[in-house]
């Protein structure tokens, strides 16, 4: 994956910038400060504050705002969003590599379906919510109306609105918007896999299952990596498309911390709190950020 | 074990071609069957809600709300398109997602183009850190932002205008937009450069008449890339836009989902008009997109 570091077409050197070269990336760095450094740091300094959106002023509490936290939604809450983030990473991913492996072959109209199984993820995340709660419409939804003619069920589900489908319902349209992506990083990588190690293989008797375990997975074991590291860390902080669905209910069942930050911000004006359940959310984020740098780290070293 | 049916024509052409040939493609019936269920069962996964939404836009009312719902449609209607064109409320949240998106467009091929020239062009102490945190500063999330986000927007009397949206957008397109134009413009020859230099062009003056005109699909991509980051965005618009100046995510959001009684049919082809200038951009953008999405990974 050259293209995580490019330095091909440059000499090593560089040209001689001084002044100019650091002008050059002021408006950028002040954008990134402006809207990302400085509400990070200060989101996360308000979980030791008592502060509303609503009335100025704040005072200090210290850990009073994290103690609360854990002592009541914190467990929930990193349950489903593990629940939510594992199962938004790892049902994709054997779809988009099954997808991958299949188009990978020489079959007919592949063309045609690598470009038109973008779609699900090409579509605003937004759109994917609608389309899933119409989908599951407990009165007039076509998931009701399929399972029921095949005997799978006996009556209409409420699937968005009942504690105990809201979730899978939640994850099978995350399932949908991005499966196509990892579907497409994977059969990248499986572009790259030498013809030469699979037709070495093959004279040396391996079968079909032999050859997938020891050539193609090993040569893709860094873009497996970066593809199931990456949309962990999207999944994680993933928003829109619970807060549209189910809005983090039936009875909190889909909640996750960033539902949670934000209803806690901006419907109940509490900051300190929301900067609490953030704090702790960041920490967790942080082990998979440093996870997926080593990784690009690693990449990026010939 | 007879040869499986393998009866190649002969070979006309005096240099025989270079095949590449994949090593699933001389495969048992095993594996082609195997990869056709995999299509069949995944593949339907993808594209049947496609098919969903595209058939109930185009279905009457009376037929929509029926249970069980008909799989083929028998009446076609374009009613809920023409429904769409007459709301004017949805129109203004069409125009307010079209300045959001182009101006954060234009703003962020400008800002990123220089960020990336810095970065390709020069070296100097803290480039790579400052690379870094370009890189990282996707992986912060967005509710967390906002939470102090919003109230200095509100500061600075910000909030319910474009400004804050295009400020945040543009911000949230630097990392795949840098990483991507430093990837085009490693690839233009220093020597190019410091011959400009030589014949007393001035740095400023390098970028706009040598680099700009080599780099225009790169330009391009990463403008279509923000385009789009403006047009899908959720949170932010509904956060900091207010009524006036949301866009169509959350305008359609609270349109429709707001009601007792959702207008399924008006929503989905709704949902079609907003996915469609995505998809017309990626279209445009495809072959810069596979790079663009590993290096500066990230997604829409």
């Amino acid at each position: 994956m050259s293209t995580v570091a490019p330095r091909r077409g440059t000499p090593g050197q560089g040209l001689s910038g001084g002044v100019f070269a650091v002008l050059l990336v002021l408006p950028g760095l002040a954008l990134l400060a402006a809207v990302v450094l400085y509400p990070l740091v200060s989101s996360l300094v308000t979980a030791f504050f008592e502060q509303s959106l609503v009335a100025p002023g704040r005072s200090f509490v210290g850990f009073d705002n994290l103690a609360a936290v854990l002592d009541s939604d914190f467990l929930p809450l990193l349950r489903q969003t593990l629940v939510f983030t594992v199962g938004t990473t790892l049902v994709p991913f054997v779809i988009g590599f099954g997808l991958a492996l299949a188009l990978n072959t020489r079959i007919r109209g592949r063309g045609f379906l690598r470009g038109a199984l973008l779609l699900p993820w090409l579509v605003p995340a937004v759109v994917t919510s609608f389309l899933w709660m119409w989908i599951f419409n407990a009165n007039y939804g076509v998931a009701n109306g399929v399972l029921e003619t095949l005997g799978v069920i006996d009556e209409p589900e409420a699937w968005l609105s009942s504690p105990g489908t809201a979730m899978a319902a939640v994850i099978i349209a995350k399932t949908w918007a991005s499966f196509p992506w990892m579907m497409v990083m994977l059969l990248a990588g499986l572009q790259t896999v030498p013809p030469e190690l699979h037709e070495a293989a093959q004279v040396d008797g391996a079968g079909t299952v032999r050859r997938f375990r020891s050539v193609t997975v090993p040569h893709l074991r860094g873009i497996i990596g970066l593809v199931v590291l990456l949309e962990l860390i999207w999944n994680f902080q993933h928003f829109d498309t619970i807060y549209v669905m189910t809005g983090g209910g039936p009875a909190g069942t889909t909640e996750t911390f960033a539902v949670a930050v934000y209803d806690t911000f901006y419907k109940g004006h509490d900051l300190g709190r929301a900067g609490a359940i953030g704090l702790l959310w960041m920490v967790l984020l942080l082990v998979l950020v440093v996870g997926y740098l080593r990784v690009v780290d690693r990449e990026e070293k010939p | 074990m007879t040869a499986t049916v393998e009866a190649p024509p002969a070979p006309v052409e005096v240099e025989p071609r270079p095949r590449r040939r994949s090593p699933l493609d001389r495969e048992r019936p095993g594996v082609r069957v195997a990869a056709w269920a995999t299509i069949v069962v995944f593949g339907g996964f993808g594209l049947l809600p496609v098919y969903w939404m595209l058939t109930t836009a185009l279905t009457p009312d009376g037929k929509v709300f029926a249970y069980p719902p008909a799989l083929f449609p028998t009446d076609v209607t374009f009613e809920h398109f023409a429904a769409l064109a007459g709301n004017s409320q949805l129109f203004g949240y069409l125009v307010n997602s079209a300045i959001v998106s182009s101006v954060t467009a234009v703003l962020s091929v400008v800002v990123s183009a220089y960020m990336a020239y810095s970065f390709s062009k020069f070296r100097y102490r803290g480039r790579r850190s400052l690379m870094y945190l370009v890189l990282s500063s996707q992986m912060f999330p967005q509710a967390l932002l906002l939470v102090t986000l919003y109230a200095l927007f509100d500061a600075y009397d910000l909030l319910n205008t474009y400004t804050a949206l295009v400020l945040s957008f543009t911000t949230f397109t630097l990392p795949l937009c840098v990483w991507m134009l430093k990837g085009f413009f490693d690839t233009i020859p220093d020597s190019l450069i410091e011959a400009a230099r030589i014949d007393g062009a001035s740095q400023l003056r390098i970028i706009h008449s040598v680099i700009v005109p080599l780099s225009g699909p790169g330009l391009i991509a990463a403008g279509l890339f923000a385009f789009v980051r403006g047009w899908n965005d959720f949170i932010f618009a509904l956060t900091l836009a207010g009524p006036d100046k949301q866009t169509l995510p959350p305008g359609l959001t609270n349109t429709y989902l707001g009601e007792a009684q959702t207008a399924w049919p008006e929503l989905m082809a709704a949902s079609l008009v907003v996915s469609l200038p995505v998809v017309v951009a990626f279209i445009a953008l495809q072959r810069f997109l596979v790079g663009g999405i590993t290096a500066g990974a990230v997604k829409g």
